[in-house]
């Protein structure tokens, strides 16, 4: 499978393309959660989506590590196809083995965290490289002792999730996520199920991360959208309505559904 | 009127004068190594009952379904009498006896142990299933989005996790076998109940055995109910579990018989 040929036209015109999803569909039963969406995420970028609830955003970053499976369209990261293999001439899902493999190069983090509650902080990290990348111990420990560091988190090493607040429990995830070393990262409403206090110090670490890795938001955090984002994704009914810089979307939205959502959203 | 032999009752409930019968104390011995080995392997059965009916599989659903469903749906004694005598009849295999170093396991021992086995591998097989069907689905998506196969998840994240909510009826089901060992009288296996009926066969004394016999179960129960409220506890202090029922509760209300 070849990296399609970028179109110039597109948003990442010279630059690498991490995502690359074209005419994705789904459906739940009768629900057309995705309908014909079509997007590129570029090396290095900070790309949010937002919109109401059940417009299919969540959905939509869930079929990027294939969590979730998709009717038709096809969707590549760093121009491998996820989650699905040609095969006689037609697309069938891929093997458990090459899908797990395909997931070590995305980080998830989860709205509802999901740290693994019988293992510590510092084991929730290094599960992970000692149990998928199988790497040697000492270096597993060095590793995820360099990332609880950098989330802010050492002295809580040996806590387990129980004993962690919401946002602790978060920076834990982001740091067990990066700790696979992944060139793409995605957050599903990493601080939706945070409380109010907690929120700042989860979009700190996120700002810090930005600068380094490719990341796919969905949030209701319009604050971090503005500071963060290179790009703004609006999804209403399973479609982009629009796109554009978040100033452009916050300040001068064109289409009626990103008006009405904004003005309820933000005030 | 009946005159209750207090010297036949205090002679067999008191294990030092009791276990001078050979059948009193090899029973005993038996009883408890059998509730043991036939706990294990049925804890081992339901696991793979388990897995097999969550497998994506249709063949294995349905052997797992079958499994459960015959084991659980007939009495435990007639498929101990089936497999001994049934097999050994029809010489598929004849239950020879087993010499390991000084010890000698009778064909009689080994189809208890295999049948409690069976039967109790059907029971734990729907706790195991409950088990990991009690781990938030969310457990097993983080697994995967961390590149974890299905079977590595399984081990490293669910089972470890559902091993917690499985103790506390996985107690309750030893409480049982310890009791339930009991019907191997039926194909003369040699455990407790079957030393006491040997006794009695000689002395006819069936009121003062049989209640000294009931006496050694309820310690046995006894006892294990005190060593489960500690394993509990120390799992409920370390993970944050909620604690169980108390033992007195637990043995007031007779929990989980079958």
């Amino acid at each position: 499978m070849t990296l399609p040929k970028a179109e110039l036209s597109g948003p990442c015109s010279g630059l690498p393309v991490v995502v690359h999803a074209e005419h994705i569909h789904k459906h739940f039963g009768p629900l057309h959660v995705l309908n014909d969406v079509s997007l590129q995420v570029c090396k290095n970028e900070v790309l949010v989506i937002i919109g109401p609830s059940g417009s299919g955003k969540s959905t939509f970053l869930r079929t990027i590590n294939h969590l979730e499976k998709i009717d038709s369209g096809r969707i590549l990261v760093n121009g491998h196809l996820i989650g699905y293999t040609e095969r006689d001439g037609k697309i069938v899902e891929d093997s458990e083995r090459n899908i797990a493999r395909q997931r070590m190069e995305i980080g998830m983090v989860f709205q509802r965290f999901n740290l693994f509650p019988h293992l510590t902080a510092l084991e929730n990290i290094m599960e992970a490289p000692l149990h998928v990348r199988k790497l040697p111990k000492d270096q597993a420990i060095a590793d995820a002792e360099r990332l609880i560091a950098r989330v802010g988190l050492s002295e809580k090493r040996d806590k387990y999730p129980n004993q962690l607040s919401g946002g602790q429990q978060q920076r834990i995830a982001s740091a067990s996520a990066l700790a696979k070393q992944p060139r793409l990262m995605l957050f599903d409403e990493p601080t939706s199920a945070l409380d109010p206090e907690m929120i700042g110090e989860v979009l700190d670490v996120m700002k810090e991360l930005a600068t380094e890795v490719t990341m796919l938001v969905v949030s209701h955090e319009m604050g971090f959208a503005r500071a963060a984002a290179d790009r703004v994704i609006f999804m209403d009914e399973g479609r982009i309505v629009e796109e554009g810089a978040p100033d452009q979307i916050f300040s001068h939205p064109t289409s009626e559904r990103t008006k009405s959502f904004l003005s309820k959203i933000l005030h | 009127m009946y005159i209750f032999d207090w010297e036949v009752f205090w002679k067999y409930v008191w294990p030092p004068t009791a276990f001078q019968n050979p059948l009193i104390r090899n029973g005993f011995i038996v009883t408890i190594l059998v509730s043991i080995i036939a706990q294990f392997l049925g804890l081992l059965l339901g696991l793979i009952a388990a897995l097999a009916k969550k497998s994506k599989l249709p063949l294995f659903r349905w052997l797992s379904d079958l499994y459960v469903w015959y084991f659980r749906g007939t009495p435990l004694l007639v498929q101990m009498m089936l497999l001994f005598f049934g097999l050994g009849v029809t010489h598929i295999y004849d239950f020879p006896s087993i010499h390991i170093g000084p010890w000698t396991i009778s064909g009689a021992i080994q189809a208890g142990i295999l049948a409690l086995a069976i039967n109790e591998g059907a029971y734990m097989a729907e706790i195991v299933r409950a088990g990991i069907e009690a781990i938030d689905p969310g457990q097993l998506e983080a697994a995967k989005s961390l590149g974890m196969t299905y079977g590595t998840a399984m081990r490293r994240i669910i089972l470890p996790q559902a091993l917690k909510v499985i103790i506390p009826p996985l107690g309750n089901e030893f409480n049982n076998m310890m009791k339930t060992t009991s019907i191997m009288v039926v194909i003369s296996a040699g455990e407790l109940f079957y030393g006491f009926t040997q006794v009695n066969a000689v002395i006819f004394q069936p009121f003062e055995l049989f209640i000294a016999a009931s006496i050694y179960y309820l310690e046995m129960t006894t006892i294990w109910s005190l060593i489960q409220s500690r394993i509990e506890a120390s799992l409920g202090e370390r993970k944050g579990l909620d604690k169980g029922p108390s033992m007195v509760r637990r043995l007031l209300s007779g929990e989980g018989g079958h």
